[in-house]
C-alpha cells in the first residue's frame, strides 16, 4: 500500500459520489467504503503487513482520507436528509415589493442634461420673468418698433403692458444690466408664442439661452463651444453646420444644422431626407444690445445662442404630436 | 420666395452644380432647397390616339378600347371612364409606368378582358383633383410623344427670405450672392425705351400730401395699350416661381417686381378722376372697397393713392377694384413709389392685410436706383408686350432724396468679431459683388458707400456680417479656449433639482403644464390672485395665466382619469401669476410647487393588501420635505373652500406658504376617480429663499433610548395633535420623541364617542444610560396631567 493506492481509492469515490442522487445510494456508499466491512477498513487492516517505518506514514494518510470521506458523505447527507416539506419554504419567484416609482418629465431631463453640459464649460445658470415688457423682449434685443423682424415672434400680450417672452433671450439683457462682464450664463425656461396649437406647434414651449461676453470674444469661440456643446450632447462623430442666418440681437448670425442623429446624414423622414437638423440659432451680441446695457461696445463683445428643447426632443423620442408632451398622461410620463 | 435657375441666368454664368450652388447659398444666409417647378409627369404616360371602343363583355361600367401609342403596336386597355371617345388623343400609361412610388403599372386581366395600361384622369397624374373622367387632349398633340414634354419642369430656388433682407426677394438679390459665390459678374439685361410724343405732365397731375409715408412717388404712362394673355415664355417664367398669369400688363409687372423685388402698380388711366394721383393719409371711418372685393374701414393711419374725387388704392398694401387693369384698359398709369416702411407696416396691422408688396415695403425697397430701374423697365416691357406708347418723361415727387449711406470696415474688425483673417483685397472683393461701393480703400480699412437697396446694412457691424457670411467656412474653430468663470455659481437649480428629486424618489411623475388657462380657472386659484388676462388670446380656453398650480393639474388628472388610468400622481414646478399693477411688467411671478395625487399607496401586491393615499399620505410627504430642508411647518385648518373635504394652510414664520387639502369624494364624481384626490401648493420660491443648506451636524447619540408605550381612551374630540403637544412639554428633559402610532374605536369596547390612542415615547439622555427608575416617575406625572386635563385614561 502506498500514497497512489490511497489516490486511487479517492479517485474512485469522488467518482461514485457524483453519481449520488439520492440518499439510499448514498447510504451504500458509505457502507462500501466506511462501513466495518468496508474499504478503508480493509486498509487498515492491511497496515500490519507494513514495515514498521511505512506503518506510520500509511496510518496518517489513511486517517486523512478516512476523515475525507466521511466529511464528503456528511455534506451530502445533509443535503439528502432533510426532507422537504418539513424545510420553511419560500417561493422566491415570487414579485418583488410593488412601490410606485417617480419620473421626470422628460422635457426637464434634456433641459437637464444640457444645463450639465453648459455648466462643465464654465456657464453659470440665469433665470428672467415669464411675464416681461416689451424693452427686455423687443427693443433692448434691437427689435425696433414697427419693424417686421417682431413678425418672426408671434407674441401674447398682457393687459397691463406686458407680453409673454417670445424667447428666452430677454434673460441676456437681464442679467446684464445687474451684472458687469465677463459673464457666461445660460438662461433654460419657458417661452410663449401665439400661434394655433397643432400637432407641431404649441403655444408654450422651452428653450435655452446662451450668452458670454468678454474682452477678445470672437465668432471663433463661439463656433469651439458650439461645435464641443454638440459633441458631447450628440455623440463625437456628429457632423455640424454653420449657416448665415438673422436675428435683430446678434451680428453676423447663423443658425446651426447638425447631421441627422437618426440616420447619421444619409436622409430620413425625420430630417426630411435633408439629412441635417437644425438645433439652435447663435452669433455675435449686436453692439446695440451692448449699448443698451451701458457696455463699452470698444471693449467688450459677446456671442448668444439659443436652442429650442421640444423639437429636439420629438426627434429622438420619436414623437409626432407635440402636444403629448403637456397632456401629463401618467402611461407617457412614467416611460422616462 | 421662389427664383428660377433659368431666369438667374439671365443675369449671370452658372457653371456650378445646382446642388452645390444651393448648398452655398444657404451657408450664406439664404437658405434655400433645390426644387422642380411643376408637376414631374411620370416615364412611360405617352400620348394616344382611341381608335376604337367597344363596351366590356362582363362589366356594365367598363369599356375595352383599342388605343394607339405610336410604337406600331396597337394595344388594348380597359377602361372605366364615362368620356373615353374614339378619335380623341388621350395620355395612356404603358405597362412598367411607375405612377406611385409602389404602384407600377402591370398588363392584367380585368373581368377576362386584357389590359395593357392606363388610360388616366387628371388626378392619376397629379395634375388637379378631377376624376369624373380621363384627360381629352388637344387633338395637335403628337401620338407616341411622352406626355411629360408638355409640362416642362424648371430647376427652381425655394428661398426662406429672413426679415432684414428685402433684396433677396428677386432674382436679382440671388444673383449678387452667386455672384460672391462663383466670381462671375451680374449682368443686368438692357432695354430699350422708346418714348413718343405728348409728355406725361400734360397728361395727368401727381401731388404728395404725405411725405413722411410717402418720400418718394414716381410714374410714367404708356398709351394705347392692347390687353391680351401674355406670351408663352413670360407665362412660363410666371408660373415656374409659382405666379398665376393675368394678362400682359398684370404680368410685366409681376416679371419686373420677381425681377428687381420693387414692387410697381399699374392703374387704368382713364378710371382716373383728372385724371389725377393724391397721396394722402386716410380719414378715420373712411371707405375703401379692394381688389379682393373686401370693403374696408380706414384709419388714420392708413396711406392712400387717390384720384381727383375717390380713393383708387391702399399705398403699398393693395389697389382698388375701380382702378383695376382690364380687357378694355387702353391708357396705363405705372406707380413706381417709396413707402416709409413703418407707415406701411402699421396700415397692414390697422388692415390686417398682408400682401406680397406689403412684405416688401415694410422691410424696405430701393428708393433709388432699384425704384428708376423698375419703372422705367415696366414702361418698356409694356410697351413691348402691349404695342403701346409710352408718353414722353416721368412725374417724380421726391422732395427729398433719401442719400445713400456710408460706413468704415476697419480691417481689425473683421478678426476682432469673427476670428477670420481676411486681406482688404478679399474683404473688398466681396462688398463689390454684393452691390456695395468702395469709396476709399486705406491700409487697414474701407470706406464703403451702401446702396439703398440694403436698409439693413449701415454700421461696421453690417458690414463685418456680409463678410463673415460669404466666409462662414474661413471662421476657425477654437479648441483651446481661455474663459472667465463666474465669481459664484446659481443655487436655484440645485434647489429645484433637490425637490424634483425628492418627489420622484416618492414615486411621483412630473408634469408640465400649459401656462394659459381659462378665465374660469384662473379664478379658481388656491391663493385667490387677480388673474393677469391675455389682451390677444388663441382662445376663451386660454385667456388667463395660470394662478395656481392645482388648477392645471386637475387639467392633467381629468385627462388621465378619462383614460382609466387608475394611479395618478403627479407634481409640477413652475411659475402661477398674479397680476399687479405695481409691477414693471404687470404681473408678480411666484415659483410654486403643485402635488396632485389619486393613486394606490403602492402597486397591487401579494405582500400588502391595497391602500389608497389620503390626506395622510400627503402630510407625510409634507412632513418628510420639510424635513429635508430643515423646516418646521405648522397646519391652519382653512374652511373657504367648499371643494375640500379638508384644507390647510401650510404656516412658516407665520406667513402661509403652502396649502394641503384633500377634496370632497363627490367633487369630481364624474372622473370616477379610485382614490381620494389630495393635492399640495408649496410656495418654492419662498422656501427657496428662506432655504439654508445645514450647517452643522448633530453627533449621533452616545447612550440608548428608552422606549415607553402609552395607550389612552379618551373623548373622540381631544385633538391628537393637542396631546402630542402636552406629552412633548410635560414629559421632562429626557423625553426627545412621542410618536403616535395607533388609534383604536370600538363603541363596544371603550365606549360611545371615545377613542384610544397608542403614543411611543422615546427617552434619551446625552449623558448616561438611563434607567427605568428615571423614567417611571415622568411616565407617573405625565399620565396624571393627560388624566387630570383631558380626562384620559390608561386602555
Amino acid at each position: 500500500m502506498n500514497k497512489a493506492t490511497i489516490s486511487e481509492i479517492r479517485k474512485q469515490f469522488d467518482k461514485t459520489l457524483e453519481e449520488v442522487h439520492d440518499a439510499a445510494a448514498l447510504e451504500a456508499l458509505k457502507y462500501r467504503y466506511l462501513g466495518r466491512k468496508g474499504k478503508i477498513a480493509d486498509l487498515f487492516s492491511r497496515i500490519r503487513d507494513l514495515s514498521s517505518e511505512s506503518r506510520k506514514e500509511a496510518g496518517e494518510l489513511l486517517n486523512r482520507l478516512k476523515a475525507d470521506l466521511s466529511a464528503a458523505i456528511d455534506a451530502r447527507t445533509a443535503a439528502f436528509s432533510a426532507p422537504r416539506e418539513q424545510r420553511s419554504y419560500i417561493d422566491y419567484s415570487m414579485p418583488g415589493y410593488a412601490m410606485h416609482r417617480g419620473s421626470r418629465h422628460p422635457l426637464t431631463q434634456a433641459v437637464d442634461d444640457m444645463l450639465n453640459i453648459f455648466q462643465r464649460l464654465g456657464f453659470d445658470i440665469a433665470y428672467g420673468p415669464e411675464v416681461e415688457t416689451d424693452w427686455f423682449n423687443f427693443e433692448s434685443l434691437n427689435f425696433p418698433p414697427d419693424h417686421p423682424a417682431r413678425d418672426m415672434q408671434d407674441t401674447f400680450y398682457t393687459e397691463g403692458g406686458g407680453v409673454l417672452r417670445t424667447h428666452t433671450s430677454p434673460v441676456q439683457t437681464r442679467y446684464m444690466s445687474t451684472h458687469e462682464p465677463p459673464l457666461r450664463i445660460v438662461a433654460p425656461g419657458r417661452v410663449f408664442r401665439n400661434e394655433a396649437i397643432s400637432a407641431r406647434s404649441y403655444c408654450l414651449f422651452h428653450q435655452i439661452e446662451g450668452l458670454y461676453v468678454d474682452e477678445g470674444i470672437t465668432f471663433a469661440d463661439l463656433k469651439g463651444t458650439i461645435e464641443r456643446f454638440c459633441r458631447l450632447y450628440y455623440g463625437k462623430d456628429v457632423k455640424i453646420k454653420f449657416r448665415g442666418s438673422y436675428f435683430p440681437f446678434t451680428e453676423p448670425s447663423a443658425e446651426i444644422d447638425v447631421s441627422c442623429f437618426l440616420c447619421g446624414g444619409k436622409g430620413c423622414p425625420v430630417c426630411k431626407q435633408s439629412g441635417w437638423l437644425e438645433i439652435m440659432g447663435c452669433g455675435m451680441v449686436d453692439p446695440n444690445v451692448l449699448k443698451a446695457v451701458n457696455y463699452d461696445t470698444e471693449r467688450f463683445s459677446g456671442y448668444a445662442f439659443g436652442l429650442g428643447i421640444e423639437r429636439m426632443l420629438m426627434m429622438r423620442l420619436g414623437i409626432n404630436d407635440i402636444r403629448i408632451l403637456f397632456e401629463n398622461d401618467v402611461e407617457f410620463l412614467k416611460q422616462f | 420666395m421662389i427664383v428660377s435657375i433659368d431666369w438667374l441666368k439671365d443675369y449671370i454664368d452658372i457653371d456650378i452644380p445646382l446642388e452645390e450652388l444651393a448648398e452655398k447659398l444657404t451657408v450664406a444666409g439664404a437658405e434655400c432647397t433645390l426644387k422642380q417647378s411643376g408637376i414631374r409627369i411620370p416615364d412611360g404616360v405617352l400620348v394616344a390616339k382611341v381608335l376604337d371602343t367597344r363596351p366590356h363583355p362582363n362589366a356594365e361600367k367598363l369599356s375595352v378600347c383599342k388605343v394607339d401609342t405610336g410604337t406600331g403596336e396597337i394595344l388594348n386597355i380597359v377602361c372605366g371612364a364615362p368620356n373615353v371617345i374614339a378619335g380623341r388623343l388621350v395620355p395612356v400609361a404603358t405597362v412598367g409606368t411607375k405612377l406611385a412610388p409602389d404602384f407600377e403599372l402591370k398588363e392584367v386581366r380585368l373581368r377576362g378582358e386584357l389590359s395593357q395600361g392606363m388610360i388616366c384622369a387628371e388626378d392619376e397624374l397629379g395634375l388637379g383633383n378631377d376624376h369624373s373622367g380621363i384627360m381629352l387632349l388637344p387633338d395637335d398633340y403628337e401620338i407616341g410623344r411622352p406626355f411629360a414634354d408638355y409640362y416642362p419642369v424648371y430647376p427652381i430656388l425655394d428661398v426662406e427670405v429672413t426679415a432684414n433682407r428685402p433684396d433677396l426677394m428677386s432674382h436679382w438679390g440671388l444673383v449678387r450672392m452667386i455672384s460672391v459665390i462663383t466670381g462671375k459678374p451680374f449682368k443686368k439685361v438692357p432695354f430699350c425705351l422708346e418714348e413718343k410724343e405728348k409728355d406725361i405732365r400734360e397728361i395727368c397731375k401727381i401731388s404728395v400730401e404725405a411725405p413722411e409715408g410717402c418720400p418718394r412717388y414716381s410714374a410714367r404712362v404708356v398709351k394705347n395699350v392692347r390687353i391680351q394673355p401674355s406670351p408663352a415664355w413670360l407665362r412660363q417664367r410666371l408660373e415656374s416661381v409659382g405666379l398665376r398669369p393675368v394678362n400682359n400688363v398684370v404680368d410685366a409687372a409681376n416679371y419686373v417686381l420677381m425681377e428687381t423685388g420693387h414692387p410697381l402698380h399699374t392703374f387704368d388711366l382713364d378710371k382716373l378722376a383728372g385724371p389725377e394721383i393724391r397721396v394722402r393719409f386716410a380719414v378715420k371711418g373712411e371707405k375703401f372697397e379692394t381688389l379682393d372685393h373686401k370693403e374696408r374701414t380706414l384709419s388714420e393711419k392708413v396711406l392712400l393713392i387717390c384720384d381727383a374725387k375717390n380713393p383708387v388704392a391702399l399705398a403699398g398694401l393693395m389697389g382698388g377694384l375701380a382702378s383695376e387693369v382690364d380687357d378694355n384698359t387702353r391708357n396705363i398709369l405705372i406707380e413706381s413709389a417709396y413707402f416709409t416702411p413703418s407707415v406701411i407696416r402699421r396700415a397692414s396691422k390697422d388692415q390686417q392685410l398682408s400682401t406680397d408688396a406689403s412684405k416688401r415695403f415694410e422691410r424696405g425697397t430701393d428708393p433709388n436706383a432699384g425704384l428708376e430701374y423698375a419703372r422705367d423697365r415696366l414702361a418698356a416691357l409694356i410697351a413691348e408686350l402691349t404695342g403701346g406708347e409710352i408718353a414722353k418723361g416721368v412725374i417724380d415727387v421726391y422732395p427729398e432724396p433719401i442719400p445713400a449711406k456710408r460706413a468704415r470696415l476697419n480691417l481689425s474688425k473683421v478678426k476682432s468679431i469673427t476670428g477670420i483673417e481676411l486681406s482688404g483685397t478679399n474683404c473688398r472683393a466681396t462688398l463689390e459683388a454684393l452691390g456695395f461701393e468702395i469709396l476709399n480703400a486705406g491700409d487697414n480699412f474701407l470706406d464703403v458707400g451702401i446702396p439703398t437697396f440694403r436698409p439693413d446694412v449701415e454700421r461696421e457691424i453690417d458690414l463685418v456680417e456680409e463678410v463673415a457670411v460669404n466666409h462662414m467656412d474661413k471662421i476657425p474653430t477654437m479648441e483651446r479656449m481661455s474663459i472667465s468663470i463666474p465669481e459664484s455659481f446659481d443655487t436655484f437649480h440645485p434647489f429645484t433639482d433637490k425637490t424634483r428629486q425628492f418627489f420622484t424618489g416618492y414615486g411621483m411623475h412630473e408634469a408640465i403644464n400649459n401656462s394659459l388657462v381659462s378665465e374660469a380657472a384662473a379664478s379658481a386659484g388656491i391663493w385667490g390672485y387677480p388673474p393677469l388676462k391675455i389682451l390677444n388670446p388663441l382662445s376663451l380656453e386660454m385667456n388667463m395665466l395660470r394662478t395656481d398650480m392645482i388648477q392645471p393639474l386637475l387639467g392633467s388628472l381629468r385627462v388621465n382619469a378619462l383614460r382609466k388610468r387608475g394611479d395618478i400622481r403627479l407634481f409640477e414646478l413652475a411659475n402661477v401669476i398674479e397680476r399687479d399693477p405695481a409691477s414693471e411688467t404687470g404681473a408678480r411671478e411666484h415659483y410654486n410647487l403643485g402635488v396632485l395625487c389619486s393613486s394606490s399607496l403602492w402597486g397591487l401586491s401579494w405582500t400588502e393588501a391595497e391602500r389608497s393615499a389620503d390626506f395622510f399620505y400627503m402630510k407625510g410627504i409634507l412632513e418628510h420635505f420639510m424635513d429635508l430642508l430643515g423646516f418646521t411647518v405648522k397646519l391652519r385648518e382653512n374652511t373657504q373652500n367648499a371643494a375640500f373635504e379638508t384644507l390647510y394652510d401650510i404656516m412658516l414664520r407665520k406667513e402661509v406658504i403652502g396649502k394641503i387639502g384633500q377634496y370632497r369624494g363627490d367633487f369630481f364624481e364624474k372622473l370616477q376617480l379610485q382614490h381620494p384626490l389630495v393635492i399640495m401648493e408649496l410656495q418654492l420660491g419662498t422656501l427657496y429663499q428662506w432655504y439654508e443648506p445645514r450647517k452643522q451636524h448633530t453627533p449621533p447619540p452616545a447612550y440608548p433610548s428608552i422606549f415607553r408605550d402609552l395607550s389612552l381612551v379618551m373623548d373622540k374630540t381631544v385633538r391628537a395633535n393637542t396631546l402630542i403637544n402636552e406629552i412633548m412639554q410635560q414629559g421632562g428633559k429626557y423625553l426627545i420623541d412621542c410618536l403616535l402610532y395607533d388609534m383604536y374605536i370600538d363603541e363596544k369596547k371603550l365606549g360611545e364617542d371615545k377613542k384610544a390612542l397608542s403614543f411611543r415615547l422615546e427617552f434619551r439622555s446625552e449623558k448616561e444610560t438611563l434607567k427605568d427608575s428615571q423614567i417611571d416617575n415622568v411616565m407617573n406625572k405625565l399620565f396624571k396631567q393627560l388624566e387630570n386635563q383631558y380626562g384620559a385614561r390608561l386602555r
